[in-house]
C-alpha cells in the first residue's frame, strides 16, 4: 500500500463531507413544515413566532444560515436543539453509545455466524448442511428486517418469554455490577440477532461462493496434492482471499446496516439515535436532524475508507493508480 | 437484454429456475391484478380484522379490506416502484459507467468522485428523511431510490467497459474507423448489459426491502396499496390478527428472493461458473 | 374561603365562576381528599410507566410539549389542580379571592412548601415563573393569560395578586400544572430558562423528585418525602420508559415490564381485559386536551365546497358507525352534536339537521348540486358555481399520520358515491402550516378538543375572528355573523340555562351550514396492572396511586 494512495484517499473525505452537509442542509430547509409552529404547539401569536424565529436564526436568508452553520460545524458545533435547548452534539452524543453497542454486537454476530455458515456450506457442498444453511441464509437475506423483528418478538419474546420485549435495561434495577451487565446482554440479544439476520444472509452467501472459488484454484489443488491438512488448506490458503468479497460487502452494506438499525431500534424501543431522529424529524428540530444525518454519512464514509484499506491488505496484488 | 443462451442456462439451474419462476409470478400477478383480485383492495366491505376464511383466504384488515386483494394489487405497486427505479438506475448507471470508462482521464476522475459521493449517501436513511420531511409519495420514493441506487451499476459497467476496450473486436472496430459513440453503442453496451442486468436484480431486491421498511415506519403512501403500507398497519394489530403481518411479509420475501436468485444465477452463468 | 363579589356587568363569565360562587359554604376546597378507595393504600413499590417519546427536557413551564409534560408534571405543581369536573382545587395556593368583577385574583399560598432541594417556596417563585418564563415561553399561557394580564404583585411571601386589564373569568382553569407549573426562582434566575441545566434535573415541589434521566430510555423519579400533601405519594418510585411503538408498549405491559399505559390500541383492550391481569380507566382526557371530537373540516374558500348541498351530501355518505367500530374500536362514541357530550349543558344531541348516513340521499343531493355521475366513475361538475364544467369531484383529505386510518376509511366510503379522495398524512408542523397559515387544503380531519366549556375549545372553531394563522382555530374559515353574535352573547350571559339555549342555537346553525362534520368523540383507555389502584387520569395521575406486590 503506497502512502500516496492512503493520503489521497483520506483527503477525499473532506469534499464528500462538505457535499453531504450541503445536501442535508438544503433538503431539510426546503422541506415543508415550520419548526416554530412545532415548538409553539397549538397556540402562540405572531410575536412569539417572530421571537422564536430570531432565536433559532431562521429569520435570516438561507445562504447566510448555511454560512453560519458551516462555520459552526467546522468547529464541531452543530447548533442548539430547538426543542431541547441543549447543544445538538451533546443530545446526539448521549444516544451514540447505545446505538454503537447494538450495531457492533450485531455486526460481530453477523460476521462470525455468516462466515461460519459459509464455511460449513462450502466444505460440505451439496450436502444437507449446505442446503440447510444456504436456504436459511437466502431466506434471511430476502426478509425485511422489521418483519423478522415482528415475528421474533411474537415468538421468542411473547410466546416463549425468553427475552424482554423492549429497552436496554430492566426498570427494576436491584442488582449492580454483573447483574447490570447480564441484564443489558439479555435485552441486547434479540435486537442484535434480528439486526444481524440480514447480514448473516449476505455474508454467508458470499463466504460460501468465495471459498468455493478459491478451493477450486490451482494453488489449493497443489497444496492438497502436497498433503497439506484440509483444515490448514482452508484457513491458511483459501480463507484470506475468499474473505475479499465479504469485506467489500460488509463495507458496502454499512448504509443498510445503519438503516436496519433504525428499524430495530424503533421496534425494540432501544434508546439509541434512531428514536431521536424520528422524533426530531417530526418536530422539525433541524440541528438534531442535520447532526444525525451528518454523523451517519460520516460513518458510511469511514466504513468505505476502511473497506478500501482492508481490501488492499487482504489482496496485495491489487494496485492503485 | 440477455442473450438467449444465458436464459436457457439460467433455467437449467434449480436456483435460477426458482428465481425466474418467482419473478415471473410476481410480474404476472402485477400485470393481471384487477382480474386476479377477488375484491377492490380499497373496499371496506369485509369484516373488521376478519380471520382467514373461504371468502377472505388471507383475512381482512382493521378497516375490513381484503388482504389477498391487497397483496395482489401490492405487486403492481412493487413493480411500478422497482420498474421506474430500474429505468433510472439503468440510464444513470450505464451512462455514467460508459462515459467514465470510455472517455477516461479527467472526466473519469470527476464522475468517479461523484459516484463516491452517492455511494456514501446512506440510501434508506435518505429515503426516511426525505419521505418524513416531504410526506409520503411514490414519486418521491422512486426519485430518491433511483438517484441513489445507480452507483454500483455505474462501477460495474465502467469496469466492464475498461476491460472490453482492450479486446480485439473493439480494437478492430476502432481500426476500421468507427466513431467512439458507435463503438460504445454497438460493441460495448451489448456486452456490458448482461452484467448490468444481473446487478440490477440485486438493486431492485433492495429497493423492495426499503419500500416495505418505510411502510413499517409509517411512511408509506396511504393512497396506493403497497406491501409496505400493509405492513405498517400490521404491527399494531399483530397480536390480535397474526395474518396482518404474515402475508404481506411473505409476499416481500418471495419477491425479493426471486430477484436475488435470478440475479445470482445470471451472474453465475455469465462468469462461466 | 372563596369570596365572590356580585357581578354587575359580567363580560367574561364562565360556568366555572358561577359554580365557585354557589359553593361558598364549602370550606374544604383546598384540602385533599385522598383516600376514597375501599382498601387502605399501602406504601411502597415502583410503578413503571410507558411513554411515547423521550421528553427531551423536564421543565414544563417552557413548553407545551406533551412529552415533556407527561414526564415532568409529577415533579411540579400549579397554584391549583383541576378535579374530574375541571373544578379548581387549591394546590400551591391554599385559597383565593376574586375581586374587581373578575379582574383581580389574590392567592394565599400554602405555607411550609419546600422545593426538592429544601429551599422554601414563596410568592417570589410564582411571580418569577409567570413574569419570566410562563408568559414568555409557555405558548398557550402566553397567548391566553399573557394577553389579558396587567401585572403580578407579591406583597408578601405568602400572597400573590394578579391584576387583569379587564375581568378575566377562565383564569382559575389555567393555573394547573399543565397550563402554569411553578418553577423555582433560585434555580432559574439570571439564566436562560431554555438552556438551564435544571431542565434535565428538575427541582420542583411535586410528589416525586428526579432520581435519574437516561436520555431516550427512561426518567426515574423517587418519592418526595417532604411532599406538602400529607401522606402522599404512596409509591416509592415512578419510572417512565420511552417506548415509541404502541404494539411494543402493549407487549411490555403483557410481559410485566411496564405497569401503566396512557393509551391502549382498541383491538388489544378486550384481549388484555380477558387475561384478568389488568384494570382500565376510560377518560375523555386525551394528550391534546379533553372532550375531543374528530372533526372533518371543509375548506370553505374552495369553490367546490361553497354549496352546502355538497357538504351535506358528503357528510351523509360517511358511515360514522364504521369509524366508531373500525378506527377507534369503540373507544368513544359517534358524535351526536357539534359540541361534545363532555359539556352536558351545551351538548344538543337531538338536532334534526344532523346528517345521518344515507348513501342514496347523498347521491341524489350530489346530483342536485351539479355533480353528475356516469356509472361508477368519479363525478364531474355541470353548472357548479365557481367550478369549471367537467371538473372531477376529487379532493385531498389531510391528516396527521396518526389519524391516517380516518382518511383511508373516508376514501373508501366516499368512493361509493363517486367522490375521489386522496389521503395525505403530514406531520403536525406541516399540517398546521398547510391548513392554518397557507390554507392550502381541501378537507382535513382534526381532533378538536372542546375542553370543559365551549369558550375554551368550541368558540375558536366557529367565530370569524379566529380565521387565521393560529393553529387549530377556525379551519374551515366559517363566517356567519349570526354565529359570531351568538358567541358574544353566550360569553356575556350568566346562567347555565340561558347559555345552554344560546349554544343550542349555535349548533342549529352549525348543522344547517355544515362547515364541519363531526365524526366521533374519542376517549383514551389507560390500562394498568391490577395490582395497582388509586390512579387519576392525567397530570398527577400517580400521586395517589399505590400497588401491592
Amino acid at each position: 500500500m503506497t502512502r500516496r494512495y492512503l493520503v489521497r484517499r483520506l483527503l477525499q473525505v473532506f469534499p464528500i463531507c462538505a457535499a453531504i452537509l450541503l445536501v442535508g442542509f438544503l433538503l431539510i430547509h426546503l422541506a415543508p413544515g415550520d419548526p416554530v409552529l412545532a415548538v409553539a404547539g397549538d397556540s402562540g401569536d405572531e410575536q412569539y413566532y417572530a421571537e422564536m424565529r430570531e432565536r433559532f436564526g431562521l429569520d435570516r436568508p438561507l445562504p447566510v444560515q448555511l454560512g453560519i452553520y458551516a462555520g459552526k460545524v467546522v468547529k464541531g458545533d452543530f447548533g442548539v436543539s430547538y426543542t431541547r435547548g441543549r447543544p445538538a452534539r451533546e443530545v446526539i452524543a448521549e444516544r451514540v453509545p447505545a446505538s454503537l453497542l447494538l450495531a457492533t454486537t450485531a455486526l460481530v454476530v453477523a460476521v462470525v455466524v455468516g462466515i461460519g455458515f459459509g464455511v460449513v456450506a462450502a466444505t460440505r457442498q451439496r450436502g444437507i448442511l449446505d442446503v440447510a444453511t444456504s436456504t436459511v441464509a437466502l431466506g434471511l437475506y430476502a426478509a425485511p428486517v422489521f418483519w423478522v423483528g415482528q415475528l421474533a418478538v411474537l415468538f421468542f419474546a411473547l410466546r416463549l418469554d425468553w427475552f424482554p420485549v423492549q429497552g436496554m435495561t430492566s426498570a427494576d434495577r436491584s442488582g449492580g455490577g454483573w447483574h447490570h451487565i447480564l441484564d443489558v446482554v439479555h435485552h441486547l440479544a434479540l435486537p442484535a440477532l434480528v439486526l444481524a439476520s440480514q447480514e448473516i444472509g449476505a455474508i454467508s452467501r458470499l463466504a460460501r461462493s468465495g471459498l468455493l472459488d478459491e478451493l477450486g484454484r490451482d494453488h489449493i489443488r497443489t497444496a492438497r496434492a502436497k498433503g497439506v491438512r484440509e483444515r490448514s488448506v482452508l484457513l491458511k490458503h483459501a480463507m484470506r482471499r475468499a474473505l475479499l468479497p465479504v469485506v467489500t460487502v460488509i463495507g458496502g452494506r454499512v448504509g443498510y446496516f445503519v438503516s436496519g438499525a433504525v428499524v430495530v431500534e424503533i421496534l425494540f424501543a432501544w434508546p439509541g439515535v434512531a428514536q431521536l431522529l424520528v422524533s426530531s424529524v417530526q418536530s422539525r428540530d433541524i440541528p438534531i436532524v442535520l447532526g444525525i444525518f451528518f454523523l451517519v454519512s460520516l460513518i458510511v464514509v469511514i466504513a468505505n475508507l476502511l473497506t478500501d484499506l482492508a481490501y488492499v491488505w487482504l489482496d496485495p496484488r491489487i494496485r492503485y493508480r | 437484454m440477455l442473450p438467449r443462451g444465458v436464459i436457457r442456462r439460467v433455467v437449467r439451474r434449480p436456483a435460477g429456475a426458482i428465481g425466474l419462476g418467482l419473478t415471473a409470478l410476481f410480474a404476472l400477478t402485477a400485470a393481471f391484478a384487477p382480474r386476479l383480485a377477488p375484491f377492490d383492495p380499497f373496499s371496506v366491505d369485509g369484516p373488521s380484522l376478519g380471520r382467514p376464511s373461504g371468502r377472505y383466504p388471507m383475512g381482512t384488515d382493521a378497516l375490513g379490506r381484503d388482504i389477498l386483494s391487497g397483496i395482489i394489487h401490492g405487486a403492481r405497486t412493487a413493480i411500478l416502484v422497482t420498474g421506474l427505479v430500474a429505468v433510472m438506475v439503468l440510464v444513470l448507471g450505464v451512462l455514467v459507467g460508459t462515459t467514465a470508462g470510455w472517455l477516461g482521464g479527467r472526466i473519469d476522475d470527476v464522475l468517479m468522485r461523484l459516484t463516491e459521493l452517492f455511494q456514501v449517501l446512506p440510501r434508506f436513511f435518505l429515503a426516511i428523511v426525505v419521505v418524513a420531511l416531504f410526506g409520503p409519495g411514490l414519486n418521491r420514493l422512486i426519485l430518491v431510490l433511483g438517484l441513489t441506487s445507480w452507483v454500483l451499476l455505474a462501477r460495474v459497467v465502467r469496469a466492464e467497459v475498461l476491460s472490453l476496450r482492450e479486446r480485439e473486436f473493439v480494437e478492430a472496430a476502432s481500426a476500421s474507423g468507427a466513431s467512439g459513440f458507435r463503438i460504445v453503442v454497438r460493441e460495448i453496451l451489448p456486452n456490458a448489459l448482461p452484467v448490468a442486468v444481473a446487478y440490477l436484480g440485486l438493486v431492485l431486491a433492495q429497493v423492495l426491502l426499503i419500500e416495505s421498511s418505510l411502510g413499517f415506519l409509517g411512511l408509506g403512501d396511504p393512497n396506493v396499496i403497497s406491501w409496505g403500507a400493509m405492513a405498517s398497519n400490521a404491527g399494531q394489530f399483530a397480536r390480535v390478527a397474526w395474518w396482518l403481518p404474515v402475508f404481506p411479509g411473505m409476499a416481500v420475501v418471495l419477491a425479493v428472493l426471486g430477484l436475488n436468485l435470478l440475479a445470482d444465477a445470471v451472474t453465475d452463468v455469465l462468469s462461466g461458473r | 374561603m372563596k369570596t365572590c363579589r356580585r357581578f354587575s356587568t359580567a363580560i367574561l363569565v364562565l360556568a366555572l365562576i358561577a359554580v365557585g360562587c354557589s359553593d361558598d359554604d364549602d370550606t374544604e376546597t383546598a384540602t385533599e381528599d385522598t383516600t376514597s378507595t375501599t382498601a387502605a393504600p399501602t406504601r411502597g413499590g415502583t410503578l413503571v410507566v410507558a411513554i411515547d417519546s423521550d421528553p427531551g427536557g423536564l421543565n414544563p413551564a417552557i413548553t407545551t410539549s406533551g412529552a415533556t409534560h407527561t414526564a415532568a408534571e409529577l415533579m411540579y405543581n400549579g397554584l391549583v389542580e383541576l378535579d374530574d369536573e375541571s373544578e379548581p382545587k387549591g394546590e400551591l395556593a391554599e385559597s383565593w379571592e376574586v375581586e374587581g368583577e373578575g379582574a383581580v385574583y389574590t392567592f394565599k399560598l400554602r405555607p411550609n412548601v419546600k422545593w426538592h432541594d429544601g429551599r422554601p417556596f414563596t410568592s417570589a417563585d410564582v411571580k418569577y415563573s409567570f413574569d419570566e418564563v410562563l408568559l414568555k415561553l409557555h405558548s398557550r399561557t402566553r397567548a391566553s393569560v399573557g394577553a389579558a394580564l396587567e401585572a403580578i404583585e407579591a406583597p408578601d411571601e405568602a400572597t400573590v395578586v394578579f391584576r387583569f386589564k379587564q375581568p378575566y373569568a377562565p383564569f382559575l382553569q389555567q393555573l394547573d400544572v399543565t397550563e402554569a407549573p411553578i418553577i423555582a426562582k433560585h434555580v432559574y434566575e439570571g439564566t436562560d430558562p431554555l438552556t438551564n441545566p435544571a431542565n434535565q434535573a428538575p427541582v420542583g415541589t411535586g410528589p416525586f423528585k428526579i432520581a435519574g434521566y437516561t436520555k431516550g430510555s427512561e426518567v426515574r423519579m423517587d418519592r418526595n418525602p417532604d411532599y406538602f400533601k400529607e401522606g402522599l405519594p404512596y409509591l416509592d418510585a415512578v419510572v417512565m420508559r420511552v417506548i415509541a411503538k404502541p404494539e411494543t408498549q402493549v407487549s411490555s405491559l403483557e410481559g410485566g415490564e411496564v405497569g401503566w399505559l396512557f393509551d391502549v390500541p382498541g383491538p388489544d383492550i378486550e384481549r388484555l381485559k380477558a387475561t384478568g391481569n389488568f384494570d382500565t380507566l376510560e377518560t375523555a382526557i386525551n394528550p391534546g386536551g379533553s372532550s375531543c371530537i374528530m372533526t372533518v373540516s371543509y375548506n370553505l374558500d374552495r369553490p367546490m365546497f361553497k354549496d352546502v348541498r355538497t357538504r351535506r351530501a358528503l357528510a351523509q355518505a360517511l358511515n360514522r358507525e364504521q369509524f366508531f367500530e373500525r378506527v377507534i374500536f369503540r373507544e368513544g362514541k359517534v358524535a351526536a352534536a357539534p359540541i361534545s357530550s363532555g359539556i352536558p349543558f351545551a351538548h344538543a344531541d337531538d338536532l334534526t339537521g344532523m346528517p345521518k348516513f344515507d348513501r342514496a340521499a347523498a347521491q341524489r343531493l350530489l346530483d342536485q348540486a351539479g355533480w353528475k355521475r356516469e356509472g361508477t366513475a368519479t363525478r364531474t361538475s355541470q353548472g357548479v358555481e365557481g367550478v369549471p364544467d367537467g371538473t372531477k369531484l376529487a379532493f385531498e383529505f389531510l391528516s396527521f399520520p396518526t389519524f391516517v386510518q380516518y382518511g383511508e376509511l373516508a376514501k373508501a366510503q366516499l368512493a361509493e358515491v363517486g367522490a375521489e379522495v386522496t389521503v395525505r398524512a403530514v406531520e403536525p408542523p406541516v399540517f398546521a402550516d398547510t391548513v392554518f397559515t397557507k390554507r392550502a387544503f381541501d378537507t382535513s380531519i382534526i381532533s378538536y378538543c372542546n375542553g370543559a366549556d365551549p369558550e375554551i375549545g368550541v368558540r375558536r372553531m366557529y367565530v370569524s375572528s379566529s380565521i387565521g394563522p393560529v393553529p387549530f382555530s377556525n379551519a374551515s374559515a366559517y363566517r356567519n355573523p349570526e354565529v359570531d353574535a351568538l358567541f358574544d352573547e353566550a360569553q356575556a350571559t350568566l346562567t347555565k340555562d340561558e347559555r345552554s339555549t344560546i349554544y343550542r342555537r349555535i349548533q342549529e346553525a352549525a348543522v344547517r351550514d355544515l362547515p364541519y362534520f363531526w365524526i366521533v368523540e374519542t376517549t383514551s383507555t389507560r390500562m394498568f396492572s391490577d395490582k395497582c389502584k388509586g390512579f387519576g387520569p392525567s397530570g398527577h395521575f400517580a400521586e395517589t396511586a399505590y400497588c401491592t406486590t
